[in-house]
Order: structure tokens, then sequence, then C-alpha cells
């Protein structure tokens, strides 16, 4: 079974990303956000939802997403930074508590800043080695802003 | 200025650890080329024409003589003994190893600096007026929120990896913009408000390259309290919604411009109104905090106008020619700013020796309290000297090559460092200001025609600033020979505007015939006391024009 780090932990992937509208749907798939809002009704049980990058998050106001166990943001270049944004939107704003999971091209070198913005699930590529990639799970012990896990930036606490 | 706690040293100290991590493994080659790009970029190493270049910080122009003997030390150790002061108040070693890279990184934090954030798509060094603090008409002393600015900004985990660059710089008086901040994505100008709170107007979507723009204002007043919350919202909109499908098309003055301000306003609204009042608002004891930092040094009560300076105004010629264009009126009476000019004939505009350096070192601590500016201009600035040692400082800044008196004028000028060092550049760029160094190197003839910005870019990225320079000189590329594009019209300050192109680009050697022909259109047209970009404001591109292609007879 492919693996994944979540809370810090190597664990094995329960759920199955379809990338791919034509996939078959099970309780273990999480499937694209685009294709859930049209099929919800018909779906049927699900583990997830997930995001490609330009998707935005205000179409999910008003779900209740917490019916999720996980909602995936897929970063489709690690260099494409609008998932962080996503990840925190959907901490702070639409109250996720589920796991946010990183999907694609996104390397074990932003973990840092994944993490800080709400991110606790990373299905890293392939030819990722998670051993090595948890060596870099925190860089920094502080930070200057708030941020998901501690809202309150350093000058509320210097 | 601003000193390193334990939290900001151990903050540099571990993305000095992080960096030397990144370096190990892309040499390593655990890490490939396009992923270690975005991360050295993000600690300021290019990879350039010929060797690596470094960049780094000086945030919003401050260094202790201290650090300033760092980085020439920096310099002579690791690179060709000398380095480059860009137009945004950074370092550039032009010549440093990758494999170094990390041991420079932990020698500058032994003097709490850092390359963090000079380069990449990320918000970029905070730069600001080279005189703050020392000048009687600012509205206040802009550094406590540059600084407030520089560590909401460093490591911000939502915006590591914006569609570009994002360029902030700060202005706090009515009277001059010398930071330039209407070609900045962010320019923001401190105000009071009726009620006496302090706050500030955001012009946002400024910016050169490609499609030069001057900003425009977004907001008239955000009080001080909201404006890390409204920063939050300006780059969070930009983050989701600018365009990542094309480099060139990637700055916020796109998305600014494509959504029409009214549109951008009311989606930066709508996302400030989530975030203004939570966390983020600064409370009043980190103002206070942060200026604590920037209090008055220790000056003596003295007058204005000691006699050892009047005497020598009417002695030395010379001495008054330099009083005139490089120092400039202090707050306190008795004291002058001077700028230590880095654009010796000879020398390329911003760069300065390793010797230099020592020597700059050297007169701040003797005249200055021990600190030093860098400007926009890429000059040096001692801002706190007295007049009745200006004399003794002209002697030895006229020894160390500081004194060209030529600030603001045709040769006092903006230049990148053009194809002899960067791989972008189409074309060089120091060879022409060396060109017209030698030219106009006629004192009288400079002081007559007043104050004109030059700036010279090697490419269209525009480092130079050649389209804000009252005559701007772009390097292109024709088949493979470095031609010259001449435009004029552009200014940086709060009449900012962008340039007009004057028509076919010249080949290097005519470059300095086209100024002296420009300059001729200028004295016979202009009125009395009116400087060159009033008069091209008065009469138009086209007498520049026809004397610029005129065909000799």
């Amino acid at each position: 079974m492919p693996k994944l780090i979540k809370n810090g932990d190597i664990i094995d992937n329960p759920y199955n990303w379809l990338q791919d509208a034509g996939q078959e749907v099970t309780a273990n798939s999480i499937v694209a956000a685009q294709k859930w809002l049209t099929e919800k009704d018909t779906i049927g049980n699900i583990a997830g939802i997930w995001l490609e990058a330009g998707d935005g998050v205000e179409f999910l106001q008003g779900v209740d997403l917490n019916q999720f166990d996980v909602i995936g943001v897929h970063f489709p270049a690690f260099t494409d930074g609008r998932g962080f944004s996503y990840a925190r939107l959907l901490r702070e704003r639409l109250n996720y508590q589920g796991e946010i999971r990183a999907l694609g091209n996104f390397i074990p070198d932003q973990l840092g800043y994944l993490l800080r913005v709400g991110f606790n699930g990373f299905q890293f590529n392939e030819n990722v080695d998670l051993e090595k990639a948890l060596l870099l799970y925190k860089s920094f012990s502080v930070a200057y802003q708030g941020d998901v896990s501690e809202p309150r930036p350093l000058f509320l606490r210097r | 200025m601003y000193q390193y706690d334990a939290i900001d040293q151990q903050l540099v100290e571990e993305r000095v650890a992080q960096f030397r991590d990144q370096t190990r493994r892309y040499l390593n080659k655990e890490l490939s080329d396009q992923e270690f790009l975005p991360l050295r970029l993000q600690n300021g190493l290019y990879v350039q024409r010929y060797a690596p270049m470094l960049r780094i910080a000086i945030p919003y122009g401050m260094l202790s003589s201290t650090q300033l003997r760092k980085l020439a030390d920096i310099s002579c150790r690791y690179d060709r003994s000398y380095g480059h002061f860009s137009t945004r108040q950074n370092l550039q070693l032009n010549w440093p190893k990758i494999e170094d890279v990390p041991d420079i990184l932990a020698e500058l934090a032994e003097v709490q600096m850092h390359a963090v954030q000079t380069s990449g798509n990320c918000i970029r060094n905070t730069t600001t007026d080279q005189y703050a603090g020392v000048i009687s008409d600012e509205i206040v002393d802009p550094r406590p929120y540059c600084e407030l600015i520089r560590q909401w900004s460093t490591f911000h985990p939502e915006f590591a990896f914006l569609p570009r660059k994002f360029k902030i710089a700060v202005n706090a008086t009515e009277s001059a913009d010398r930071a330039a901040t209407q070609v900045h994505d962010i320019g923001l100008h401190i105000k009071k408000n009726e009620a006496g709170e302090i706050g500030f107007k955001v012009i946002v979507g400024g910016g050169l390259g490609r499609t030069p723009m001057v900003g425009v204002t977004i907001s008239e007043f955000i009080p001080r309290m909201d404006l890390l919350t409204y920063l939050d919202a300006i780059i969070r909109v930009y983050n989701q919604q600018g365009r990542r499908d094309n480099k060139y098309k990637a700055r916020i003055k796109i998305l600014v411009k494509a959504l029409g301000i009214e549109e951008f306003r009311s989606r930066v609204e709508a996302e400030w109104q989530h975030l203004r009042g939570k966390e983020s608002t600064v409370p009043m004891s980190e103002f206070e905090r942060l200026q604590s930092f920037f209090s008055e040094p220790n000056y003596a009560v003295l007058e204005n106008n000691p006699a050892s300076l009047t005497n020598k105004l009417a002695d030395s010629a010379g001495f008054a020619r330099w009083f005139e264009r490089n120092t400039f009126e202090h707050k306190k009476a008795g004291y002058r700013i001077v700028t230590l000019t880095l654009k010796k004939a000879g020398q390329a505009p911003g760069d300065a020796t390793a010797e230099q350096m020592h020597k700059a070192a050297d007169l701040a601590d003797q005249f200055s309290f021990g600190e030093l500016r860098v400007s926009h201009e890429q000059n040096l600035v001692l801002a706190d000297v007295r007049q009745d040692q200006l004399v003794e400082l002209w002697d030895a800044a006229k020894e160390a090559g500081f004194a060209t008196p030529t600030l603001g004028l045709l040769t006092d000028m903006i230049c990148c460092p053009g194809g002899d060092f960067c791989a972008l550049a189409n074309a060089k760029s120091i060879p022409i200001a060396a060109q017209i160094q030698e030219t106009f190197n006629d004192l009288d003839y400079l002081y007559d025609l007043g104050n004109i910005d030059l700036n010279i870019s090697g490419c269209m990225n525009a480092c130079g600033h050649h389209h804000v320079g009252n005559i701007g000189i772009l390097g292109v590329d024709k088949k493979g020979e470095e031609f010259y594009q001449i435009s004029i019209g552009g200014a940086s300050g709060h009449d900012a505007s962008i340039g007009k192109i004057l028509g076919p680009s010249f080949a290097q050697e005519e470059i300095s015939s086209v100024i002296q022909k420009l300059m001729n259109v200028y004295v016979e047209n202009r009125y009395e006391d009116e400087r060159f970009i009033d008069t091209y404001r008065r009469v138009g591109i086209t007498p520049f024009k026809e004397a610029a292609y005129a065909k000799a007879n």
C-alpha cells in the first residue's frame, strides 16, 4: 500500500485520490471537488474531496465540510502557491477540522510552510523518500507571524 | 537601529542551517536544479553569466559600521574584494562559489544580517527613504514600520510561492519620494488623519519590467494597527488570483489592471473584513518596542552654520560645490546629512571596493554615530554629521573617492550590472555609464544642467529603473548586436511617470552624442531654473526627437 506522512508519522494511505473523472468512486475515494459538487446527491459515501489550483474555496461556503475525513489540495507545480491560501482558508474561515492533504508536485522542503497553513497530510510523489522528508518536517522552531496552529503573531508573545 | 533579540537571532541561524542542508543535498544531487532554484533564490542566490550572484539584504537601507566591515571582509575572502549596491538597498556579490554561500550566510548572521527573500517570487526587502529619521518634514520615522513589515514578511508561510516577486516601499514625507514607492507592488505613504492618528495611504500595482506602470491608490488611509491585516488581504487576493500562466503577466499590476482598481479594491475589502481586528492587529506595545530602536542618537547642542563651515564655503569653490550637491538639511541644528557618492568616473555606479567599504565604515564611526544608509540611487549616506566636521569629512571623502560632487546630476546615474555580469541582460550597461561619465566631465556644465535622473538597464527587467529616469537607457538585442533604446520624461518621485521612447535604438558609440543633443534642446528651451523634466513636460517629446534623429548637414 502506498504510504504518506500524516501528523508527523509515516502511515499506510487508506484513501484513493481520483485524478481521473472516469474512475470508479468508492467509500475510500478522494473526489475532485467540482465533480462532487455536481454529483453529490448520487455519489454515495466518499472519504473526501480535493481542490484543483484555481478552484478557490469560495464555492464551499455553506457546505458541511466536516462530513469529509480528508480534503486534498493539489499542487500542479511546487512553485504554484495558491494551495497555501486554500488550506489556511479551509481551517480559519471554513473551520474544517479533518485532514488537509497536500497532493501532487509539492516538495519536502516546503513542509514547514505547509504545516503552518494547516496541512497535516502529505501524499508525496512516488520518488520522494518519506524518511528523508520527515527530517525536514520542522526547520524552524519560532515564527514571526501567526499561523493556523498559533494564531498569535510573535509580537503578542514577545 | 534595530537590534536582534534571541528570537531574531535564532531565526536567521535556523535559516542558515536549513540552507546549508539544502546546498549539501543539491551538491549531492538529492535536489534537482529545478527544486533548488526557488530555494536558493529565496536566499538571494542567483546563477549568473559567469558565476553565482549573492544578494544580501540591507533592510530599509540601515547599516552599522560593524556590518559594513563584515561585508568588506566577506567580499575579500569569498569574492573579488568589491560589492555592488543595488537600487533596492541590497548589496550584491558577483563572484561567490555556491558551496561557500552557507558559510557566507553564517558570517552575516553573526552581525544580524541575512539574504532572506532578496530574490524569488516572495515578499522582498522593504525599502524606504535614505533620509528616514533625520529630516524635519517627515510625518513620523518610517523605519519602525519597515521593521514591522520585515518581520511580518520574513518566512510568511502563505506567501513564499507567489505568482511573481513582490516589492514594498515606504515613504513618510510629502516633500519627496526618494524610495520610488509608486513603482512598487505596494507603496505605503505614512499619513496622519484629522484625529492625528498614524496610518498609511496604500498604493498598489506599480512596477517596472516589460509593462511599466505607476501604482494606483487602493486606500487613502489604513490605520497603522490594521496595516498587516490589510497587507495580508491584498496579497491573499493576489496569491489566489494573480496570473501564473505567463511570468511576464504575473505581477500584481497586471491583476489590478485587468480587474480595474474598483473591483480589485472590493475583493481586498471583502477579504479584509475577515482579518481586520484579528490577532495580526498590531498593538501599541509593539509600535513602542520597535520605535525604541530608532530613538535619536546623542546629538550635541549646536548652532547652524558654524564659522568653520561658512569660512570654507566662502574660500573653496570645490567644497561649496560638494556642500551644495552632496549634503542635505538635517532636522537638528548644527548637523547635516552627507551622501558618499559611489559614482566616481572609472568605477561602475553603485560599486564599492572592500577598501572603500572599510573607509566608509571608519568615516561612519568618526563622523556619524557608527551608522550608514544605502540609497535607492546607489550611494551611501552618513545621516548625522556635525556641520563643524564637514570640512574634515570632505577631505577624507575625497581621498576615498566618495566626494564626486554630482549627486542628482546627469552623471549620478542608476545603473544595473548589465551584460558584464547578468545572465538576463541583452546588453552591457556599465560601459554606457562610463562613456557618459567621460563625456560629461565638466562640472560647471553639469551644474548648469541641474537635476537630471539618468537610469540605465541592460534589459527590459528594468533593474536600472530606466522607465522612471528623466532619461532612460535600455539595452536591447538586435540580431545578436547590442543596441540602446532611449526614453525621456520618466520620473520616480511623487510626480512619478513612465518615460516615452524616443524612437529607433542607437549603437553604443552614439549614446553620448545623443544625450548631448537632448541636453542642447533642453538648454535652448528651458525657462530660467526650469528642470529638464519640467521643460520636457512643457514642450513635449517632438523637439527632442527631431534633434536626436536629425541628419548631419
